[in-house]
């Protein structure tokens, strides 16, 4: 793949200080830029004193001091607050006691289940839907560019409002949901359909986020390709399987890990329509009762500390177990 | 360790010593101030709600109480700043909602910032923020309040007998009934029960209304039913629970069940806050309610709301099971003085004086903020006001324990599905007990 190709040679030519060729649009016309390229000098004279990279280490350490004071530290200090019980101005050290606790903890597996099922049920629909979108917004037809707003409209809403707006038409009085499904169900407070209210309000609410990274990948996709699966007699649903999909992966796996990293510390919509009811909460609003309602700072840093630890396997298993297809397929066309 | 001595003596006290003590406290202090930094940076604009009132040109001291009733509490604190023109108080007014003054107190507290020398506490706080060490004993001054202030005011400022707190304002259930619909105010349950539903179906609205929701309302209106059939939470040294003792908690749990199960309450009961079912009554959409205070002039409709039942309601005492006694929950602010604090001196004399100067006391009154002094209820011409003061006079505090909001959250963990008939009664009831008797060690 032309495109990809030349951008990977760029990066390296930024870093090891070779003209790179310029990255181009079709693959018939990179031949020429290369040459082009090859006419410059093929090293900078070496100057004194401290040397590029050098130089380079030095203007980020700003950078990396400034991440690690506000991403780091916050992350190191509510671990080592997990080691301590913390009532007001009693502190004990308890070593791996919060731990324990969490582990034996009812609620804490509650929190964990109810996670798990909200990610599961909420990034799969999310996933289609968004498919769906995608594809829609990436047809040519009258009043594309309207429709792409209003689907998009969801996404802008900050969370936490939309979930009031949410719990409002779920709410008995006036009870908006009901009437339009023609349905009398106890949205808020059945275990059961409190949890599909969620996740129906977060699908409506991301699903256009996942449409939006689809269709970047889906505008990546040279057309040639259909052009060629169309020729050789391939049909509407195999030139979406066979083609669409594989050169689609990069985008999926990024819309997926996305989702399922956000879905994981999800709070907003549980809190907002069950407070810290055991019927919804997630592990996020479990470790925000013990930090605000029932405060014991060090059970709390414990709880998110696990959930922490969750989200980032779960992180690096995506970016592992997908990401290295992704990283092979590039790999093995940037030889070619 | 300069306030150790108003530390409550903990049983089998563990506590840190030396470096890991210092190494854990600045741990804590660290983290909430952090806290602090995150939760202003979140926050609502300011202005909104925080800050000064900008009441004294001078302030020697600081008092933190809640943004709700804001005109009340600036008005006993000018009232303060007058007659004490020396010794002047600035008011800081948190949040609204009781979830975030807590909050905004712990934070103070915790991060060591100590810029509160007054901390206005819900009711039910009190033994939690001893427990803490956050507030100093005020034992010492129980004379001057004992006799004064409502009996179960001064309960709820006391945490294992010894006061830490004083009582500042009071609030207390009404039940209130549509005077066209039903003759006489139901004396028991079971009579609201039935005119309730009788009354419902006749002009097609709903039976009762209330705080139903899986809140702190929710516990209240659980526990007014179940100290209505005789229960008590615990025992009066309050060393260990008596929630399950004499069936009183089965009793209130059944009739809340039939009653959803039945229909006398609402649709949308389990979901409901107090201004929900404010709304719902003030639109003549249901036949009981109960509810604080607070709503009487809305329903009268008084200051430009409009109200379908101006003319048709009343309030009375809430019912009990047997026919005898009130039952309603104490709600209020006691005032209490903060460990930090550089003036603690003159935060007690303030905390004293907003507790027992009858002017500071009668400028509540006239707010329609119940006030704690029992004299004030006497000598009102109000007759829904007297009968505050009378159902004040027998109301039930919630025990202020330190664990009390683990136990709140107990009852709506298990009472609140069971109503609903989505959990069996009995096993959580048995949780509920677990749950009292942990709120009582405190872990």
């Amino acid at each position: 793949m032309a495109i990809r190709q030349s951008s990977e040679n760029g990066r390296d030519g930024r870093t090891g200080g070779v003209p790179a060729p310029r990255g181009g649009g079709g693959g018939s016309g990179g031949g020429g830029r290369t040459a082009r390229g090859g006419g410059r000098p093929p090293r900078r004279p070496r100057r004194r004193g401290l040397g590029e990279r050098a130089m380079g280490r030095i203007f980020l350490t700003p950078s990396f001091a400034f991440m690690a004071v506000i991403a780091l530290f916050p992350v190191f200090y509510a671990v080592l607050m997990s080691l301590y019980e913390i009532r007001g101005f009693h502190q004990d050290f308890a070593g791996l006691g919060n731990y324990a606790r969490a582990l034996t903890d009812p609620g804490f597996y509650n929190a964990a289940l109810n996670t798990l099922v909200f990610t599961a049920a909420s990034v799969t629909l999310e996933f289609t839907v968004g498919l769906g979108f995608a594809l829609i917004m990436h047809q040519a037809f009258v009043g594309r560019g309207l429709t792409r707003a209003v689907i998009l409209v969801p996404w802008v809403i900050p969370t936490a409002v939309a979930a009031q707006v949410w719990r409002y038409m779920f709410d008995h009085n006036p009870g908006f949901v009901n009437a339009v499904l023609g349905t009398d169900v106890n949205w808020l407070r059945d275990p059961v359909w409190s949890m599909v209210g969620i996740i129906a309000a977060d699908v409506w609410k991301t699903a256009p986020f996942v449409a939006l990274l689809l269709l970047a990948g889906l505008q990546t996709i040279p057309k040639d390709y259909y052009e060629a699966a169309e020729i050789d007699g391939a049909g509407v649903f195999q030139r979406f399987w066979s083609v669409t999909l594989p050169l689609l992966r990069p985008a999926i796996v990024v819309a997926l890990l996305f989702r399922t990293v956000d879905a994981l510390r999800m709070f907003d919509f549980a809190y907002v329509f069950a407070g810290y009811s055991n019927s919804l909460a997630t592990l996020s609003v479990y470790a925000q009762r013990f930090l605000v309602a029932e405060p014991r700072l060090g059970y709390a840093s414990a709880l998110s500390t696990v959930t922490f630890v969750i989200v980032m396997l779960v992180g690096l298993a995506f970016i592992s177990r997908m990401g290295r297809h992704m990283v092979g397929d590039t790999a093995r066309e940037v030889k070619r | 360790m300069p306030f150790a001595q108003a530390r409550p003596a903990r049983p089998g006290g563990l506590r840190p010593r030396g470096r890991g003590r210092r190494a854990a406290r600045s741990l804590a202090a660290g983290a909430a101030a952090l806290l602090l930094v995150l939760s202003t940076g979140c926050g609502a604009p300011p202005g909104q709600e925080g800050g000064g009132a900008g009441l004294a040109d001078d302030p020697r001291f600081v008092w933190a109480v809640t943004g709700a009733d804001r005109a009340v509490h600036e008005q006993v604190a000018t009232l303060w700043n007058e007659t004490h023109p020396d010794r002047q108080v600035e008011i800081y007014f948190l949040a609204p909602t009781a979830d975030e003054q807590r909050q905004a107190m712990f934070q103070d507290l915790q991060s060591r910032a100590g810029q509160f020398d007054v901390l206005g506490l819900d009711v039910i706080w009190t033994g939690e923020f001893a427990d803490f060490g956050y507030v100093e004993s005020l034992e010492d001054l129980r004379p001057e309040v004992e006799g004064v202030s409502l009996d179960g005011a001064v309960d709820t400022a006391q945490w294992r007998q010894e006061l830490f707190a004083l009582p500042y304002s009071s609030n207390g259930a009404f039940l209130y009934y549509r005077t066209d619909l039903v003759d006489e105010p139901p004396r028991t349950w079971q009579e609201l029960y039935e005119t309730g539903i009788e009354a419902a179906e006749e002009e097609g609205i709903s039976g009762f209304v209330g705080q139903g929701d899986r809140y702190e309302g929710f516990v209240v209106s659980y526990l007014e039913l179940f100290w209505a059939a005789g229960g008590e939470l615990f025992d009066e040294e309050q060393t260990r629970t008596t929630f399950l003792e004499g069936g009183a908690a089965a009793t209130a749990l059944d009739f809340m069940t039939r009653a959803h199960a039945d229909g006398l309450f609402a649709e949308g009961y389990d979901s409901m806050v107090e201004d929900d079912a404010r709304a719902l009554f003030q639109a003549g959409e249901a036949v009981y309610m109960r509810n604080w205070p607070y709503a009487v002039p809305l329903l009268s409709g008084e200051a430009g709301e409009e109200s379908a039942v101006a003319d048709d309601f009343a309030v009375a005492p809430l019912p009990t099971f047997d026919g005898q006694g009130g039952t309603s929950a104490l709600g209020g602010l006691n005032n209490a003085v903060s460990t930090l604090s550089d003036e603690k001196e003159l935060a007690r004399e303030f905390v004293l004086w907003a507790a027992t100067d009858p002017d500071a006391q009668a400028l509540l009154a006239r707010n329609s903020l119940p006030p704690t002094m029992e004299s004030v209820y006497d000598d009102a011409e109000d007759p829904n006001f007297r009968m505050l003061g009378d159902i004040l006079a027998q109301a039930h505090a919630r025990p202020p324990v330190p664990g009390y909001n683990s136990l709140s959250l107990a009852i709506q963990d298990g009472l609140h599905p069971a109503f609903l008939g989505q959990a069996e009664a009995e096993p959580s009831l048995e949780a509920v007990e677990r749950a009292a008797d942990d709120a009582l060690r405190q872990e």
